[in-house]
């Protein structure tokens, strides 16, 4: 196998709704497709499964308005009630080796509450090599042509 | 962003051949024969290369010349420099509609 290397992404964002409506949000597949993808996107009811509790299954088929499916298949590899969750999508893909997502939850009184997701991407060390060297390499000097 | 054509456009870009004949249709549209010359390889082992290259999105080729230049294009290459960027912004896309969907609850007008 080859060696994996890590990307992480932390995003944060602050809601003014109490800490259960948000776990609710988020763990109740009715309202989980309201909102889950970017803008344009849409994730059939049917498509989900969520057994949430840790080893459960997560998965999910979105749909962009001209018909291109964005399947996500996880496991809960950690369920902290109203508090934590951790997502683990294992390899599927060639450009990545598996992710692994933590959401945590804070109650920030007053009726507000903090989602943090922490994301740690692996990608394969080919994957790694063509980032960093003749991908970028190539970019540049094509983004120089394309002028952009 | 689709992940199945991106991961198309990775395989694509792994090559350094492949690499090299995108940085050569950069400075313009260029045969097969023009493409092969800097290398020492054969026609066919170019052909197959741009096929590879057609498949991910990353070139085009003319249809009514016998020739059928290549051309570079640029999108699917931008996409597949700004992979990272497209898994933070599908998060951001989510994060923003839960703001959207949980104010709707908050308001009490149901689950639509």
């Amino acid at each position: 196998m080859t060696e994996a290397t890590a990307q992480e992404i932390t995003i944060t964002r602050t809601y003014d709704a109490p800490r259960e409506a948000v776990w609710s949000a988020w763990t109740e597949p009715e309202q989980l497709v309201q909102w889950w993808g970017p803008p344009g996107w849409s994730t059939p009811l049917e498509t989900v499964t969520m057994e949430v509790r840790p080893g459960g299954t997560f998965r999910l088929t979105s749909v962009s308005g001209d018909g291109t499916e964005m399947p996500v298949v996880g496991v809960y590899r950690e369920v902290v009630e109203g508090e934590r969750l951790v997502l683990d999508e294992p390899a599927e893909q060639a450009w990545h080796e598996g992710s692994v997502s933590v959401v945590t939850f804070t109650d920030l009184g007053g009726g507000r509450t903090e989602v943090a997701i922490q994301a740690t991407i692996h990608t394969t060390d080919e994957m790694r090599q063509n980032a960093e060297r003749g991908m970028n390499a190539t970019l540049d000097r094509l983004g120089e042509h394309l002028g952009s | 962003m689709a992940v199945d054509q991106l991961s198309t456009t990775f395989a694509a870009l792994a090559d350094p051949t492949r690499r090299a004949i995108l940085e050569r249709l950069a400075e313009g549209e260029a045969t097969v024969n023009e493409l092969a010359d800097p290398f020492p390889i054969t026609l066919q082992a170019v052909s197959k290369h741009l096929k590879v290259l057609e498949r991910a999105g990353l070139i085009t080729r003319g249809r009514t010349a016998q020739l059928r230049p290549s051309r570079l294009e640029g999108d699917a290459l931008r996409e597949a420099s700004d992979w990272l960027d497209g898994y933070r912004r599908f998060w951001e896309g989510s994060l923003d509609r839960l703001g959207e969907h949980l104010q709707r609850m908050q308001k009490g007008a149901g689950r639509d």
